[in-house]
């Protein structure tokens, strides 16, 4: 039976092979990576478009969070200095009902009462990065001014729609709530009961009643913080959940792209064997024939 | 005629086909390294015997042929693993280069159109900021832009490919001319009853160089060939070669013609096959997946312009110039109509707060608008296609590089010369003449010892 005469291209083309296995293994420890290209493992590569998408996605997610975060926290401290104003109203205005003060007296209580309003109108006007925080959606218009032809003493130029912010996969938040609802609400209008403590200071009637006003819209703008308190929790459980949601993708992403590197050295190991055995084989083939024994 | 004479010239027969069997074996050495040769094979058969009543005598041995030794089945075999490992060669050296496209980068596409949904996100909390609207004009070229250099890179490839084409045509004309040159002399040779050798072998060659390059077909006949592609096509006729012509179309890419009839879609084999597949399906393919891509996301976000209102209270208009209609051409073709950030149409409501329309376009990154899937899915599953295409091309190619080894080692332990054997044939032949020599001597002298007898003695 004959056999291959010539086995040199053959051991030439194995050389080849074990080269290139090696210069494979090389570029994995080097670069870290096993999926460099596509073909290298497509179903990792589809994979991986994936995984890179979501975590810009969710970091993108954390940036959104602290803006929103910043505008909410402003929002709730001055929310926290309308009420301690309302309260000192209320105490001025239970001072006034005393029926043993004189006009001057009540014209005295009348005017800090005044500072009040005005101190309420700018505190209403809370502006964060260029936008005005109690104006609904109308954010680059000043939403309150002061008026003395309007009924409550200011008029409103916002408006009463919200926005709502996507922070996460099938998570959106609303982000603002209009000042209709927080100062000018019917039937517990801040300014109107503000107002009417004016009125009634400068009247000497009405007083007590007045007061009651005060409370009840004090009651109620308590109530309605507690959108920005819900708010803060929210958006706190969503930047814990993100983080841990990251560090998931990343351990994913090595998962499936990451060169095993205790593997791809011993695999090194044992292909630069190979070669060099193989070199070893080929310098060896060079075996003499009949021709160099005959004399 | 028995006779002293008679030994003479049967030993000197000997002497002859022993010094033509060694130069076929010197023939054999000499073309120990030259790809392709048959080793020969000197075919020594007995000469015709006479008869003188009641013997039949014989009248030595000549040499009557020598042969190639070559297995004809094998050498199709080896034709048709050609054409395959020349058509998986082309193919995976053109999609590894066409893969590179849809490795992830800082600027591949599917990173692009996450950043450009990661602006509209920060838009949608800051949708009066003038920097962040700015931020989301730049995130849209650079997606725009993304789209376009990689169509560009595709048609460039699609280029250099068809370039491809047009030198490969050359090549196999030029061996068609080849092969039909061999043939006249073959048939020559054959006619007069030689045999041709190592004609056949530079034929054969030639065969197996043009089977990588196209499919071919072999149909033997009367002491030459007939050579053909798959479909029938002719290359070679006897001493004829029929030469092929390429055209460029309306495309720019050139077509392949034989005798006037396009023949380019029926090349299917061969690294020409390979090339026409990898320019005319393959990626073709690829970019119209990059177009619906790209028609779908700005025919989707400028849907969504149109239903908001900018910064300035007027309805959106496109924030991308439509794509073409039906979509060929829109990934190369991709780019931002707007220049003015405040032109952006976040708002839902007309004021320049609300983000509500804002929101709507980054809904978009969850719709399954692009062909049922979201714009990140549709591209994933892209880069999965390209991907899968070339790993299981490669893993094709290297199987029938395995294929075509073996065959190969078969084709060399039948026909390949092996030094040992020669050598041992030369010192059998060398032997054998040293024989005949020594007869010859022993003639002569018992030749001088008939004239030495004094006979006639007068």
């Amino acid at each position: 039976m004959r056999v291959n005469p010539n086995p040199l291209p053959d051991l030439l083309a194995a050389l080849e092979q074990t080269q290139q296995q090696i210069n494979t293994d090389l570029q994995q420890i080097s670069s870290g990576q096993s999926v460099t290209v596509p073909s290298d493992n497509p179903g990792a590569a589809a994979a991986l478009v994936q995984n890179a998408a979501q975590t810009s996605t969710a970091d993108q997610f954390l940036r959104s969070i602290g803006s929103v975060q910043g505008e909410v926290a402003s929002a709730d401290s001055t929310l926290s200095s309308v009420t301690t104003a309302l309260q000192r109203a209320i105490s001025l205005g239970v001072e006034a009902a005393n029926g043993t003060l004189n006009a001057s007296d009540r014209a005295a209580i009348a005017t800090e009462v005044q500072g009040i309003q005005t101190q309420l109108v700018s505190l209403a006007n809370l502006s964060y990065q260029g936008s005005y925080v109690f104006a609904g959606t109308a954010t680059q218009t000043v939403p309150y001014a002061l008026d003395p032809t309007s009924a409550s003493g200011v008029t409103y130029a916002g408006n009463s729609n919200t926005n709502s912010i996507t922070l996460g996969n099938d998570f959106t938040l609303q982000t603002n709530v209009p000042g209709s609802q927080l100062f000018s609400a019917a039937g517990s209008d801040v300014f109107q009961s503000i107002q009417d403590l004016l009125t009634g200071l400068q009247t000497g009637t009405g007083i007590a009643a007045a007061v009651g006003e005060v409370n009840s819209a004090a009651n109620y703008l308590d109530a309605q913080r507690v959108f920005y308190g819900n708010a803060e929790n929210q958006l706190t459980a969503q930047q814990t959940y993100l983080n841990s949601d990251t560090t998931a993708l990343a351990q994913q992403q090595n998962t499936l792209g990451g060169a095993d590197l205790a593997t791809a050295i011993s695999n090194l190991t044992s292909e630069e064997t190979a070669h060099q055995a193989t070199l070893a084989a080929v310098a060896g083939a060079n075996q003499p024939n009949l021709f160099s024994y005959l004399k | 005629m028995s006779s002293l004479n008679a030994s003479l010239a049967i030993a000197l027969s000997g002497l002859t086909a022993e010094q033509r069997a060694l130069e076929a074996t010197t023939n054999n050495v000499a073309n120990v390294n030259t790809p392709g040769y048959s080793r020969q094979v000197p075919n020594l058969v007995s000469s015709d015997p006479v008869v003188i009543d009641p013997l039949t005598l014989g009248t030595g041995v000549t040499l009557e042929s020598i042969t190639s030794v070559r297995d004809p089945i094998l050498e199709s075999s080896i034709q048709q693993e050609s054409q395959t490992q020349g058509q998986l060669g082309a193919q995976v050296s053109a999609l590894q280069q066409t893969q590179v496209n849809f490795t992830t980068s800082t600027s591949d596409i599917g990173t692009e159109i996450t950043n450009f949904f990661n602006s509209i996100n920060q838009l949608s909390a800051s949708p009066a900021d003038l920097s962040v609207r700015q931020g989301v004009l730049t995130a849209a070229d650079n997606l725009a832009a993304s789209f376009n250099s990689t169509a560009n890179n595709l048609t460039q490839q699609q280029t250099s490919l068809d370039q491809n084409v047009v030198e490969t045509v050359g090549q196999i004309n030029q061996l068609s001319q080849q092969i039909a040159q061999l043939n006249g002399k073959i048939s020559q040779l054959q006619g007069a009853g030689e045999s041709a050798g190592s004609f056949v072998d530079q034929r054969q060659q030639a065969i197996d160089q043009l089977s990588s390059l196209v499919d071919v077909s072999v149909i033997p006949s009367n002491n030459t060939l007939t050579l053909t592609t798959a479909n029938g096509t002719p290359l070679v006729m006897g001493t004829q070669s029929f030469q092929l012509q390429t055209q460029a179309n309306a495309a720019g890419l050139h077509e392949v013609y034989a005798q006037g009839v396009d023949i380019t879609s029926q090349i299917t084999s061969g690294s020409l096959g390979g090339t026409l597949q990898v320019r005319d399906q393959q990626i073709p393919g690829i970019e119209s997946q990059l177009d619906t891509l790209a028609a779908g996301l700005a025919n989707e976000v400028n849907g969504v312009q149109a239903a908001g209102y900018d910064l300035n209270g007027t309805a959106g208009t496109n924030l991308f110039n439509p794509p073409p209609a039906g979509g060929t051409g829109a990934a190369a073709s991709l780019s931002v109509a707007i220049t003015d950030p405040a032109l952006i149409a976040a708002s839902s409501d007309g004021t320049s707060g609300s983000n509500g329309n804002a929101e709507k376009m980054y809904a978009l990154s969850s719709q399954t608008g692009i062909n049922g899937q979201t714009p990140t899915d549709y591209y994933s599953g892209v880069v999965f296609n390209v991907g899968n295409d070339v790993a299981n091309a490669t893993a094709e190619q290297s199987a029938s590089t395995q294929v075509l080894q073996q065959l190969n080692d078969q084709r060399a332990s039948i026909s390949g010369v092996s030094l040992d054997q020669e050598a041992a044939n030369m010192v059998q032949y060398q032997n054998a003449y040293a024989a005949s020599a020594q007869v010859v001597t022993t003639i002569n002298t018992m030749m001088y010892d008939v004239l030495q007898m004094n006979v006639l003695n007068g």
